[in-house]
């Protein structure tokens, strides 16, 4: 049985991780630690969500350059819903997701009723959901920014302190549940397959009678959701919502999801794949910290991953092509039986 | 060979310098062709004058392009003689060509939307002087040459604010500023309304009166009596004939495009059943459909005809819902077809189209995803969760019916071969058992074993009562397999043949507008 190349991928990324990890291991003695480990599945959680539900937009064919907009606004947002609401925690959770959905459907909207291209429609609508971040910030008397902390138990306990002690966060937790979820969604539902459709050929699936709007709207609502969920809970962790909130999350998740093994240009991966991308970016962070390597080395090793990334990619694209031709001139006369 | 030859120069003299206008310009003597051992031209011979249009004809791999490319040094050709001014040259690339004053008029225009008429005749070899653009004196130059061949255009408007007719013309004076002596026109008129082509042709006159060669490809017979002087027609390679303007008729044309006709035996058809019946009455789209009106029947393929570009796509693909009629109504057994396909689709409708790389299937997805697509409505039932065997099930049953090689469901669609990518397609439909089957071009690219069995296919849905309609280009096919032809002519459908009436050459004269004796006139 020949294995499958988005087999050999998901491989790769696995085998990334784990070399990774036995890198530092051996190099660094505290990687290992509980609370390291710990603090870094609550790190890559956030990111992972952000990837989790950009995976959608990206295997449709598209991208979302609004989620840094998103994760800003409805991160103040849910600051405001309970410092000056009083609302519990257990109900910004769900507030803060619709929020989140309804930003993504916007964006859809743009894109598919419109007729933008998502890029330009999602860049575009990142800096309106950034400015109205902003725009929320706690300011004082004098018209400066100041920081208001939560202090609502039920609203903290999502994110300020682990489980257990040097334990998971439930952040961790939320983060598998959801990619795990997307991933059966991806796979098992009518709209994930249309999704795999749109992304692999727009046209074809429009022939097939595939509502390819529907779809990208959908799509953008899931991605625009993971956002609004994964602020909720980084302000859970940090207290409050810093007015940088969001920044380059955008692009920290597409580079999960390329180093994860999702195709710019859509058509292949899933969730499982982002949310592997998420912890090697997590844990690539963490190590050079861990290192004790200057923070300037952080942004030039994440570059040269994500241009590894794709240079494998393509390569790996030509492997696959020449392997292609090979099996086309066979298939035809391959008997009936083979499989 | 001198490297003189390949340096291109816009001409210094006068654009009004007398230049030759009579005599033989181009000949071409005993082309052979082959393509990785497979001889696709046959000894050909071609040859015209200063001064001349000729048209050039014939079926689709008649050998006209590999003709043309052959001339214009795009392929190399594996025997015989060309000829320039009586002179033996040798072509050996696009850049020779344009040296020896061969220009082709491409039909994707290669002309830059931002820039003037001017710049872009100039582009890639402006007039300079110190490293400065000589703007005045191209501009003079592009003047002359406009008042030369009487063309109706403005140096300094972009490109982007002309029509396609006068883009061309811009391509065409491009050519003439580089000296061009034989112009090559393939199928200019494709994108082009009927006022912008009569445009063309007053052009194309001008350019002949000045001495300028054009060799003229088409598929349209009323543009080879409406310009040129002389045409010849090609076959399987092989130059059949050269006609003067005098001997160019319809049925003398026609016959020397398709030969010899041979008609095999035909596949018994089922019983028509007047309960199935789709209804399609003044339809028309764009400026491309007036008035189209017709009947379709469960339990009968019905062909349809025309030439490339007379609008058989779209009316398919109106009736299917992707596109929408400017007017008309279309029904389905007296109910009125939605204008929407999913809608369509679940009422029984299907439709193979034309283009199976662009619209037909998903490369990156395998056998059993692309044959399950449009069946999620039976395949997905509660939150549109679906169930893994189900779909195993109804791909796998697919697959053994309509003998999808290799046996895989697991096999990506882009590594198979095209016969079997196209049976992944219309299994896609058949599946579903569809009421109606649209097929745009089915057998395009696909080898003859398969054909036959993609024909048995249809035959078989037939059979069962489905109503089957076929559009396509290949004459053979149409009459082979058609119970019933409809021909589409300058927007409407213009005669009707019986399946064991119709010839090749009668739907290729038909096509072109010229009633026949096999069909009833509509």
């Amino acid at each position: 049985m020949r294995i499958k190349s988005q087999s050999i991928r998901r491989l790769v990324a696995v085998g990334l991780v784990l070399a990774l990890v036995v890198i530092f291991a051996i190099t660094t003695p505290t990687f290992f630690g509980a609370r390291n480990i710990s603090i870094l599945l609550k790190d890559s959680a956030y990111l992972g969500l952000v990837a989790c539900g950009m995976a959608f937009p990206m295997i449709g064919g598209g991208i979302d350059l609004s989620v840094g907009g998103i994760v800003c606004a409805v991160g103040i947002i849910s600051v405001h819903l309970s410092y000056d609401f009083g609302l519990s925690g257990y109900a910004i959770i769900f507030i803060a997701t619709l929020a989140g959905a309804a930003f993504g459907l916007l964006n859809g909207i743009i894109v598919a009723k419109v007729g933008l291209t998502e890029f330009v429609a999602t860049l575009a609508s990142g800096f309106l959901f950034l400015g109205l971040g902003r725009a929320l910030v706690f300011k004082d008397a004098g018209g400066r920014a100041v920081t208001r902390a939560v202090s609502s138990e039920s609203y903290l306990s999502f994110g300020k302190n682990p489980l257990w002690e040097n334990g998971w966060y439930l952040i961790t937790f939320v983060w598998i549940v959801v990619a795990v979820g997307l991933y059966i969604v991806l796979k098992k539902t009518k709209f994930g397959l249309y999704t795999y459709a749109i992304g692999s050929n727009d046209k074809a699936a429009k022939m097939s009678g595939v509502d390819t709007t529907k779809i990208k709207i959908i799509g953008f609502i899931i991605s625009g959701a993971c956002a609004g969920l994964a602020a909720f809970l980084v302000t859970a962790n940090l207290t409050s919502s810093p007015a940088a909130l969001g920044d380059g999350y955008e692009f920290k998740a597409i580079a999960a999801c390329v180093v994860g093994g999702i195709m710019l240009g859509g058509g292949k991966g899933d969730t499982i794949n982002a949310l592997l991308g998420a912890l090697f970016m997590t844990i690539i962070l963490n190590g050079i910290y861990k290192f004790g390597l200057d923070s300037t080395f952080v942004y030039i090793i994440q570059g040269l991953i994500i241009l590894l990334a794709t240079a494998f990619d393509s390569q790996f694209a030509k492997f696959a092509a020449k392997r292609r031709l090979k099996e086309q001139r066979l298939s035809d006369i391959t008997p009936a039986s083979a499989s | 060979m001198s490297k003189e030859k390949n340096v291109i120069k816009i001409s210094e003299t006068d654009a009004s310098e007398p230049r030759k206008t009579e005599g033989e310009l181009l000949r071409c003597e005993n082309i052979d062709k082959l393509f990785s051992g497979v001889q696709v031209l046959f000894s050909a011979d071609f040859s015209m004058n200063y001064g001349e249009v000729h048209a050039l004809m014939g079926e689709n791999g008649a050998g006209k392009s590999t003709l043309i490319k052959i001339v214009t040094g795009v392929y190399h050709k594996d025997g015989g003689q060309l000829f320039i001014d009586g002179e033996p040259v040798e072509v050996d690339s696009p850049i020779d060509a344009r040296a020896l004053g061969i220009a082709v008029i491409y039909q994707e225009l290669s002309l830059i939307p931002d820039l003037t008429v001017m710049e872009n005749i100039y582009l890639g070899q402006e007039l300079t002087k110190g490293g400065m653009r000589q703007k005045k004196r191209m501009r003079g130059r592009t003047l002359d040459l406009i008042k030369k061949y009487d063309l109706n255009l403005n140096p300094d408007a972009p490109v982007e604010v002309l029509s396609m007719a006068d883009r061309q013309m811009v391509e065409v004076l491009k050519a003439l500023s580089q000296d061009a002596k034989l112009v090559i026109m393939d199928e200019p008129t494709s994108s082009l309304s009927a006022s912008e082509a009569e445009h063309l042709f007053k052009t194309i006159e001008g350019l002949k009166s000045k001495g300028v060669g054009i060799i003229y490809v088409t598929h349209r017979l009323e543009e080879v009596y409406r310009i040129a002087d002389r045409l010849t027609v090609m076959r399987n390679g092989e130059v059949v004939g050269t006609l003067t303007k005098e001997e160019i008729n319809p049925k003398t044309v026609t016959t020397m495009m398709i030969g010899r006709e041979i008609k095999t035996e035909r596949q018994g058809r089922a019983p028509r059943n007047e309960e199935m019946k789709l209804e399609v009455s003044g339809l028309s789209y764009g400026d491309l459909l007036k008035d189209v009106n017709f009947t379709a029947y469960g339990g009968e393929i019905l062909g349809i005809g025309g030439l490339v570009g007379s609008g058989r796509t779209e009316l398919v693909h109106c009736i299917y819902g992707i596109k929408k009629p400017k007017t008309g109504k279309i029904t389905l057994n007296g109910k009125p077809v939605s204008r929407s396909v999913i809608k369509n689709i679940n009422d029984g409708f299907g439709l193979v189209p034309e283009d199976r790389r662009q619209e037909g299937f998903n490369p990156i997805q395998t056998i059993e995803k692309n044959i399950c697509i449009a069946s999620y409505d039976v395949l997905a039932k509660v939150l549109g969760l679906v169930g893994a065997k189900k779909e195993r099930i109804w791909a796998e049953t697919a697959m053994e019916d309509y003998d999808i090689r290799p046996r895989d469901r697991n096999f990506f669609v882009e590594n198979m071969s095209g016969g079997n990518q196209q049976k992944v397609v219309l299994a896609r439909w058949l599946a579903r058992k569809p009421r109606v089957l649209i097929l745009d071009e089915p057998t395009v690219g696909v080898d003859v074993g398969v054909r036959a069995e993609l024909y048995r296919f249809m035959r078989e849905s037939a059979a069962k009562g489905s109503i089957i309609i076929m559009v396509s280009s290949d004459l053979f096919e149409l009459v082979q397999i058609s119970d019933r032809i409809l021909v589409i002519h300058d927007g409407k459908f213009f005669e009707e043949f019986e399946g064991d009436k119709a010839t090749q050459q009668s739907i290729l004269l038909a096509s072109s507008g010229e009633h026949t004796e096999e069909g009833v006139a509509l």
